[in-house]
């Protein structure tokens, strides 16, 4: 056990203020299922304790939202510390408990496996309820959460800027983001030009990284992240519209410094399109990959308070997780719906009739658990409300 | 024996007058060895107050253990002893531009006594009773051993707060010898700002108003006078001159154009309403059940004809009852038992403090006591000989 | 005493994830927010109701198992420090947030609502809960209750036991009593304010009724950097004997700085020796005319620059600063101990004097937080544990600031509570005699010693015979007074 590690363990004092911003801990109100607790196994494991199938179902459970990391006055690394014990705890899993992480890691990394397996969602969405009864709950819940199939978009290799070019940069389309919203993307390209930007697509890119990374699957993030660097090597940023991705790109490989998110990339770009009125009120999400992990909250707040006649409202306890987490809600489907009920209850109190966000997978999450509330809201993404808003047409 | 003095009608054969804390002690611990009871004497003014001791050989007299001990104005605090009347007090601390902020519903009354009965007034809706002030205190227990608890600080967690335990206990725990209190700056103006109300809901709405606005009341007190009559409700403010001008401008606004304001309090502020000899009620309820309490009264002084007058603090939900003395016993057991039904129905309590012997031998003073079997077991550990003002406390302690 | 019996029993009452026996999640609960203190409980029970709480008790007292209750472990005394060969009762389950009920003034809550929680529910009313520990995001009202919880806005508003107007306990027998109520001024006994800062001695509180405080009209901050805490001493004694109440004044010195900007990034003015930060609340009228004094008692000690927050933002940071010092404090040494003293405010500058002396003269760095206007002070003791024999003279100095606060006649403990840590220090502060009397109480509630034992005070009191239930007749009634 590296004395990092030890190190690491020892910055945390217990205060305990990691425990309310827990997802896990707001539900069961356990010691073992907060940052702190898991930080106390952690401590076990490096005094030579063994990973016991108890230990590992609680680090398991951690969402990797990066809340505590946000609350945690003391400093702790808890982002460092629970991605190493991921990979530990990969190393010891019984074959049993691989099956269905290894079949959910065959089809998300991989676009083109996710727009074939958009066909047979057309499919349920036709059947009743009984027949979705008969289903396990983690394919329900996979099922559930896909937002009604869309046709793809095919993007161009190079979109040129709009006006005079004030910078070249590559996009990331993302595997669940072209999959699912591929007017995301769409929308990101038509911003970054509008403000002057040329955007490199590469059709050859792949994933990130993100969704094996933070399950521990280290070598295969390691050789997605290895591709990109290769693929976007001569652009000024590289920019992500998906907060997963981002916040994974940033801490490793060769693009870890020329990463942007997208509203982070605007900021500091600064505006030149002009901006058209969207009368509408909105609430803005903080996805945990973007508020958490890379610490960008005021960017898209920014963003989109300089829409005229957009009213945006704060969603209350927003530090706390909506429980899609990468595949987490795919992996825990009921805690996963308890979370999402939570933050529709609190996103539905703002009063707002538009959810912005960054992530597809909160989109998603958060979209389901309006459904099951029986109620509505649109959503959309940062970029599709800016591009609405540049083009002067509704979102 | 020889009856030399008496408590609440009851004779006692010997009056001790100690000095100091030490005297006290040595007063308690004679008296301890012969099992003699004891009731602790300040000014005398609650001595009807409770139930009489059902055995009494010595009263302990307070009046010669005063004086202000010690006054840190720096630091807003001051330890006094409890003979000490609360006039004296006051008077000490004036010219440092403090107080002592308690209330002296009983002209004459010791600061010992006041912590042993809990007694409050009107401004007890800003700054707190007797357990929000008590910071330190002097006992001496039943054994005559002398303890302290609390310090002469504000803020102190180290131990049990047996000040708070003390207070209120009627000298039924020990005797209370010194008191240290945590002060606050006398303000620099006050406004009494008084208002009429036709009944008891409209008295309601007007309380509720002011709570619910921004004049932050240092009293907020409801009188209502026998047979259901006339209501004032009359808020204190108390700041700085300008503060308190714009404040009684809003009371205004929120009480109506009868609205009367003074510098110096209405008549009968912070008094009871019932006369040496009465009978003396006390009412709690939970805050929005105060015009229900008030309307209660009114219905049950109408219902046995007797006029019951009504007074307390309408922002707190501690309002005060009296009847006449001479009022037929059984017809107060009827009105305590109206009024105890409507406290219940409140969530609060009604508790008869004082009362003429007939009175009090037939109803239950004390009423419903949550805790009651903990309470005995507290007694059983501080006075296991049952020493200490025997009887006078809630189910017989 | 057998946890193994005690776990069986349980199992006929709760539900298997109710109870913890393994050693590894058994572990997780082994320190509460005083982390050198470690015992793995020998069992954790999380029970769900109030009556599966009296269960509980009872099982353990059926059993002779010792019980130490629990809320959100933030404590800084060790008070919920579990006992190897006992039950860990922990209430984190227990947080429903019963009733808010802004026409009493009141809130019903269960002892693991989150102290913050309750503001927040309150809120839309225009109340809120007046005490405000700096753990507020994540302390419980039980654990409040437990402590008599202070906080930086108690200098106005009182402490927990100002605010609490009702409990129901299990007590160490296991029954459910309630104390107090909605209502002030309940007879007999004030044992709700004696069970309000017992530290889990006297039982567990699985409700709490608490008063709720208007949203004042106005609130103002002010930050004020001074060259040293001398200054900022000054201009606080002179605040207050101006006859200004402020909602709270708190102080930090240098070093405290340091670590609130490396954690929090608050930005306080650079080459301060201390700050102030000092808010009033209150009528708008009253708070303007103080808050004018202020600012100038501020600047005629010395105070060489004085912010004041534009908005609640603003506000927000000032107070981030400070209410994340302790834990900030890990960013500049890798270890400290965090005290809890108090002393008379006037004796502020010898003291800070004195702890300064002493620190050098042992070695080690001392960063002072401290609630100002009350005199409560919070010496930050930084020590490396790897460098031998730093641990050892931290101790000694952290030790000597509690002498130091007894002899100016304060107290060794304001907020933080007495627990394991301090309870060796409770005869500085008290006589024999003082705490055998204290001990009288616990006797009465529990006289077989199994409600957190070893806690509080330096050594058990021998209670004598233990009392059966024993709920005789009201003599009055036998009397054949009118019972209602």
């Amino acid at each position: 056990m590296s004395d990092e590690r030890r190190d690491l363990i020892g910055d945390c004092v217990h205060c305990g203020f990691c425990l309310p911003t827990c997802p896990t801990y707001v539900l069961w109100g356990e010691e073992m299922d907060s940052p702190r607790g898991r930080i106390q196994l952690m401590l076990q494991q490096t005094e030579g304790e063994p990973l016991t199938p108890a230990m590992t179902g609680h680090f398991d459970a951690c969402l990797g939202c990066m809340a505590c990391v946000t609350a945690c006055p003391s400093g702790v690394q808890y982002d460092k510390l629970i991605t190493e014990t991921r990979a530990m705890v990969e190393q010891v899993r019984p074959p049993a408990g691989r099956a269905l992480r290894a079949a959910v890691f065959a089809l998300f990394p991989y676009r083109r496996r996710l727009e074939a397996a958009k066909a047979p969602l057309v499919g349920y969405r036709w059947m009743g309820s009984p027949f979705r009864r008969n289903l396990p709950a983690t394919v329900r819940t996979l099922l559930d959460l896909a937002p009604a199939p869309r046709r793809s978009v095919r993007l161009p290799a190079v979109v040129p800027a709009l006006g005079r070019r004030r910078a070249r940069v590559g996009m990331l389309t993302g595997c669940v983001q072209q999959a699912f919203f591929p007017g995301v993307n769409a929308a990101t390209a038509r911003v970054l030009a509008a403000e002057g930007c040329e955007v490199v697509i590469p059709p050859e890119q792949g994933c990130c990284g993100a969704l094996s990374r933070h399950s521990g699957r280290t070598a295969e993030a390691d050789k997605f992240s290895a591709d990109l660097d290769r693929v976007f090597a001569d652009v000024d940023a590289l920019v992500v519209n998906a907060a997963g991705c981002g916040s994974s790109l940033k801490e490793h490989g060769e693009l870890a410094s020329r990463t942007r998110d997208l509203s982070e990339f605007l900021v500091e770009l600064g505006p030149v399109a002009p901006r058209h009125p969207v009368p509408v009120t909105a609430a803005y999400h903080d996805a945990c990959h973007l508020g958490h992990a890379q610490g960008v909250r005021a960017q898209p707040r920014a963003l989109l308070r300089a829409v005229p006649g957009l009213d945006l409202r704060e969603i209350p306890d927003a530090e706390i997780c909506c429980g899609s987490a990468g595949i987490w809600n795919v992996l825990n489907p009921g805690p996963a719906a308890e979370l999402g009920d939570r933050k529709a209850r609190d996103v539905l109190s703002t009063g707002a009739s538009l959810l912005v966000t960054a992530n597809p997978g909160c989109l998603m999450q958060i979209a389901a658990a309006v459904r099951r509330a029986g109620a509505s809201i649109r959503l959309a993404h940062t970029a599709e409300v800016l591009d609405a808003s540049i083009r002067g047409v509704r979102p | 024996m020889t009856v030399v003095d008496e408590i609440a009608g009851v004779p006692a054969a010997a009056v001790a007058e100690p000095a100091s804390t030490a005297e006290v002690a040595d007063v308690v611990r004679g008296a301890a060895a012969d099992e003699l009871a004891l009731v602790v004497r300040g000014a005398g003014t609650r001595q009807d107050w409770a139930l009489p001791p059902q055995r009494l050989d010595l009263i302990v007299d307070l009046g010669g253990v005063c004086g202000l001990v010690e006054h840190a104005a720096g630091d807003l605090v001051a330890i006094v002893r409890a003979g000490t009347p609360l006039r004296e007090v006051q008077e000490a601390l004036r010219p440092a531009g403090q107080q002592l902020a308690l209330d002296e519903p009983l002209p004459g009354a010791t600061v010992g006594g006041t912590v042993a009965v809990n007694a409050s007034g009107p401004r007890r809706m800003l700054y707190g009773t007797v357990r929000d002030l008590l910071i330190g205190v002097t006992v001496v227990r039943a054994d005559g051993v002398v303890a302290k608890a609390g310090g002469k600080v504000v803020k102190n967690v180290a131990g049990y707060d047996l000040g708070k335990l003390v207070a209120g206990s009627y000298g039924t725990l020990g005797v209370i010898t010194e008191c240290a209190f945590r002060l606050h700056p006398l303000p620099a103006a006050a406004r009494y700002v008084s208002a009429p109300a036709a009944g008891p809901d409209e008295a309601g709405r007007a309380v509720a108003s002011v709570l619910a606005a921004q004049v932050v009341p240092s009293a907020l007190e409801v009188d209502m006078a026998a047979g259901e009559g006339p209501l004032t409700v009359t808020a204190l403010v108390e700041g700085v001159p300008a503060g308190v001008d714009r404040r009684a401008a809003d009371l205004r606004k929120l009480l109506g154009e009868e609205t009367e304001q003074a510098e110096s309090p209405p008549p009968c502020w912070g008094t009871y309403p019932w006369a040496p000899g009465d009978v003396g009620i006390k009412l709690t309820c939970a805050l929005s059940r105060v015009p229900y309490l008030l309307t209660a009264a009114g219905v049950t002084a109408r219902l046995h004809d007797v006029p019951v007058r009504v007074r307390g603090s309408a922002g707190t939900g501690v309002l005060y009852a009296g009847l006449p003395g001479d009022t037929d016993p059984g017809v107060v057991a009827g009105v305590i038992s109206d009024l105890r039904a409507a406290t219940r129905a409140g969530a609060g309590h009604c508790v008869v403090l004082t009362a003429p012997p007939p009175v009090r031998t037939r109803v239950d003073v004390w009423g419903h006591v949550d805790g009651l079997d903990l309470m005995r077991r507290v007694k059983e550990q501080f006075d296991p000989a049952g020493t200490l003002a025997p009887g006078r406390f809630v189910g017989g302690i | 005493m057998s946890i193994g019996a005690l776990a069986t029993a349980m199992h006929s009452r709760l539900a298997e994830d109710q109870i913890i026996t393994d050693r590894a999640r058994l572990r997780t609960y082994e320190c509460d927010g005083l982390a050198h203190y470690r015992v793995v409980p020998g069992i954790v029970l999380l029970p769900r109701t109030a009556e599966e709480c009296a269960a509980v008790v009872r099982a353990c007292v059926a059993h002779g198992v010792p019980f130490v209750a629990r809320g959100s472990g933030t404590g800084l005394s060790g008070g919920a420090l579990p006992h190897a060969d006992g039950a860990l009762i922990v209430t984190s389950q227990l947080r429903a947030i019963r009733e808010v009920a802004p026409q009493d003034e009141r809130a019903v809550l269960e002892p693991g609502v989150i102290n913050l929680q309750v503001s927040k529910a309150a809120a839309p009313h225009g109340y809120y809960y007046a005490p405000d520990p700096s753990s507020q995001q994540i302390c419980s009202i039980g654990g409040n209750v437990a402590e008599n919880s202070g906080g930086a806005h108690c200098l106005k508003y009182g402490f927990t036991a100002n605010h609490v107007t009702g409990v129901q306990i299990v007590t160490p027998d296991g029954e459910l009593v309630r104390l107090g109520g909605r209502a002030p001024d309940a007879p007999g006994y004030d044992l709700l304010g004696a069970f309000v800062g017992s530290e889990g001695t006297l039982g567990i509180a699985t409700e709490v009724t608490v008063r709720l405080v208007r949203l004042p009209e106005t609130v103002r901050t002010l930050l004020a950097a001074f060259t040293g805490t001398d200054a900022a001493g000054a201009a606080t004694s002179a605040i207050i004997a101006a006859g200004v109440v402020p909602a709270a004044v708190e102080m930090m010195d240098a070093l405290a700085i340091e670590a609130a900007e490396a954690a929090v990034h608050c930005g306080y003015p650079a080459g301060a020796g201390a700050v102030l930060i000092v808010e009033l609340d209150g009528p708008a009228a009253e708070v303007e005319a103080q808050f004018a004094a202020v600012e100038e008692f501020c600047r005629a000690h010395g105070a060489f620059e004085i912010r004041i927050a534009a908005d609640d933002a603003e506000r927000a940071l000032f107070w981030k600063g400070r209410k994340s010092a302790f834990a900030a404090v890990g960013r500049i040494s890798p270890d400290y101990i965090v005290q809890d003293g108090v002393i008379p405010r006037t004796a502020l500058p010898q003291v800070l004097t004195r702890i300064g002396e002493l620190a050098r003269e042992h070695g080690v760095r001392v960063a002072n937080v401290f609630h100002a206007g009350d005199g409560n002070l919070h010496p930050l003791v930084l020590f490396d544990e790897a460098v031998a024999g730093q641990a050892e003279r931290a101790e000694t100095v952290s030790g000597a600031i509690l002498d130091i606060c007894v002899e100016h006649g304060g107290s060794i403990t304001g907020e933080h509570g007495v627990g394991v840590d301090k309870a060796k220090h409770m005869p500085r502060m008290y006589t024999e005699a003082d705490l055998d009397t204290m001990q009288l109480l616990r006797c009465a509630f529990d006289p077989r010693g199994l409600a957190n034992p070893g806690k509080v005070f330096p050594t058990p009191r021998l209670c004598g015979e233990v009392p059966g239930r024993r709920k005789g007749p009201n003599p009055w009634h036998d009397a054949g007074v009118e019972v209602f």
